[in-house]
Parts: structure tokens; sequence; C-alpha cells
């Protein structure tokens, strides 16, 4: 875990948007930056697991979340773990109209790209992180 | 004739999204929500629950939930009692993939045949559980907990002024819902402005029939617990003949 970065996205699970940010990170993760990222569990995380916040002290933490309430971010803070980057499902399709996301169980291809263009910009934004550092 | 509003389930997933048994949870409330159960639950978002979400802690009160946890970490049942009230039934994934003998669960992300297959038993049993909290099966009301405030020093009495008793469920559903002193303590009743208003454009005139259909219809929206039937006949019975006193009156 040394060195990695933190991707905690944010778990809801009865929007398009919580399904978008969930695919973002899982690409981020699994794709993307495989051996540079790990992702945490947002409930975890609130509910003061020593494993999951011993994961997450000391490394720099990026949050997706699916709407402006931006539960993750919110949370993290809140347990006392500076967030480093902050993204939101919704900024992202405002860059991206086109892609307008359908879909909880199953995103349609629109949704897709979403996350896919979002953890992309996730991505860029950990390298910028690692280069800071 | 009004419709009363249905009850539901609400379904709490923990989602943990780097266990595949958390995306086992989360495949399991989905199926649920979405095919099984389509008109009888709601998701809560753990996420906004959490975060201090009152609507979703509020409905979680006054409506039985079902807690689905990928692991012995149980962070969605824990979660659901720590912030709002005991879920009614409560599942852990690891245990249904241990006792019926599924392979290992892989894949966070996509989950393999196995995984897929716990999310199945899972969701069936959900399915299940929301049956019977719905009052296809009486014994499992005494499980949920009945929403009651901080019992007073003296006996209270249900607020006189109507417009003060009834009011709208603090869940944002826009259920009416009514305060009625029972045994000593002030309970809030769900749906029973409505149920009293169908009753009455019914015909139905206070009496001994009358009590013990409003207690079987009070019932499919409130936990009654066993031992206070008879509490709440009386309680029901007293309003009820208020509230016909005031539509009289009225009319």
């Amino acid at each position: 875990m040394s060195g990695k970065v933190v991707v905690v996205p944010c778990s809801g699970i009865g929007k398009t948007f919580g399904t978008v940010s969930r695919e973002a990170a899982y690409t981020v993760v699994e794709d993307l930056r495989p051996d540079r990222t790990e992702l945490v569990a947002l409930s975890l995380l609130v509910l003061g697991d020593e494993e999951a916040r011993a994961a997450v002290a000391g490394h720099p933490t990026v949050t997706i979340d699916g709407c402006r309430l931006a539960c993750a971010t919110k949370m993290v803070q809140e347990s006392g773990l500076p967030v480093a980057r902050s993204f939101t499902v919704l900024d992202a399709f405002r860059k991206h109209r086109d892609l307008k996301p359908e879909g909880i169980s199953a995103l349609n291809p629109e949704g897709q790209q979403l996350a896919r263009a979002l953890a992309e910009e996730v991505a860029a934004a950990i390298d910028a992180l690692e280069g800071e550092a | 004739m009004p419709l009363l509003p249905k009850k539901k389930v609400g379904i709490v997933a923990c989602s943990g999204e780097e266990l595949p048994e958390g995306t086992v949870s989360r495949v399991a409330a989905l199926k649920v929500l979405e095919a099984l159960r389509p008109n009888d639950t709601v998701t809560i978002c753990l996420p906004l629950f959490l975060a201090g979400g009152e609507g979703d802690r509020a409905f979680a009160r006054f409506y039985p939930t079902v807690a689905i946890d990928g692991c012995e970490k149980r962070c969605a049942a824990r979660a659901t009692e720590m912030y709002s009230g005991k879920p009614a039934a409560s599942i852990v994934v690891t245990d249904v993939v241990a006792g019926n003998g599924l392979g290992p669960i892989r894949g966070t992300r996509r989950l393999n045949e196995a995984g897929m297959q716990a999310a199945d038993l899972v969701a069936q049993e959900v399915a299940r559980l929301v049956d019977e909290l719905l009052g296809r099966k009486r014994e499992a009301e005494a499980e949920v907990e009945v929403a009651v405030e901080e019992p007073a020093a003296e006996a209270p009495e249900a607020p006189e002024d109507e417009e003060e008793a009834i009011t709208l469920c603090s869940c944002g559903s826009g259920i009416p819902v009514q305060k009625v002193a029972i045994n000593g303590r002030v309970v809030t009743l769900i749906a029973l402005p409505a149920i009293f208003e169908q009753f009455y454009q019914a015909g139905k005139r206070p009496g001994n029939g009358t009590t013990r259909e409003l207690l079987e219809t009070t019932r499919i929206y409130n936990p009654i617990p066993p031992e206070e039937e008879a509490a709440y006949a009386e309680a029901l019975a007293r309003e009820y003949e208020k509230f016909c006193r005031k539509r009289a009156a009225h009319s």
C-alpha cells in the first residue's frame, strides 16, 4: 500500500450518478492506475474501521462523488482525513453534455463513456499528485 | 375515497466496493428493488444516511429496513442501528455463501458465476423478508421497533388540537401521521388520518366491529406488539370517535 493513492467513491446504489462514480473508481483502480491506487469503501472509513483508516492515513485521498451532496468528500473530511482532490459525476456531465448516463444496475453506453472520461480526469490528477510529492 | 400510502421496506446495502461480497450485496439489493419487489421496497442510500440525510434516517425510523452486508463487519446494519433504528432483518453475504456451499466469490466490478448465484440467493431471501415485514406473516412484526417518543413522566395525552396532532411524516414522503396516547406514552401512527377518513367515508361508525377493523388496517402500516393490542384498540376507538364527532360537526 505504501505510496498508493486512495480512491473513495460515493457508494450510492439508488441513482445513476452513483453507478457512474463507482464505475469511474473501478476504471481508475483496475484499468488506468492499478499499481498506484487502492479502493477504500466509504462505510468502513465512516464507521471507524481501523484497517481502512490505516490504509488512508498518510496517503493522498481522491474522492469521486455522484452528486453535489458530496457524501464521500464530506465524510472522509469528517473522519479527520484530508482530501487531496475531489470530483463529482455532475461536473463531469457538465463537461460532456452528450454523454447522458442512464441505468443503475447497468449503465448505458453514454454512461460508460462518461465514467471513462471522469476516470481519465481522476488518473491525470493522481499523476499530478504524485508529481507534487 | 382516499388512497392510503403503501407501507414499504427500506433496503440498506453495504455496497463495499473493495470486496466481491460487497458487490454481491449491491447486486442483490438492486435485484430486489428493480425486479423482485419493485413496488414494496425503496433503497436507503447508505452514504447519504451516514452523512446525515434526515429524510433517509427518518424513513428508517418509521419503516422496517433490511440490511444487506458483504462481511461480518456489518457496516450497513451497524450504521442503520447507530443513526436510526435497529434493522428489522439483517443478512450477511458470507453467511449465505457458506451456508449454500458456493465456490469462491470473485470480481468486484463484475462478479463470477458463484457471485451471481450468491446475489440471486441473497435477493430471494430479502424478498422473502420483505413479504414477512409487510404483514404476510404476522410474527415478523414483533421484531419491528415501534416508533415512539421518549416516555413521559406522567401519562401524556394526545394533543387536543387536531392540527397539532396530525402532521406529515418527517421522512418527506408526505404520509400523514397522528400522535396517539397509548399505554402511557405518545405513539406516532403512520397513515392514521387517512385511515380514519377512509372509514368515515365508507360509512363505518364507532363500534366494536369498526374498532377491530381499524386495528387490522392500522397494523398494515404500523407494528403493533401483541401484548399491547388491547391498548391500541382502546386508543383507536377513542380517537376515531373524536374524529367522527369533528367530521359530523363540520358537515
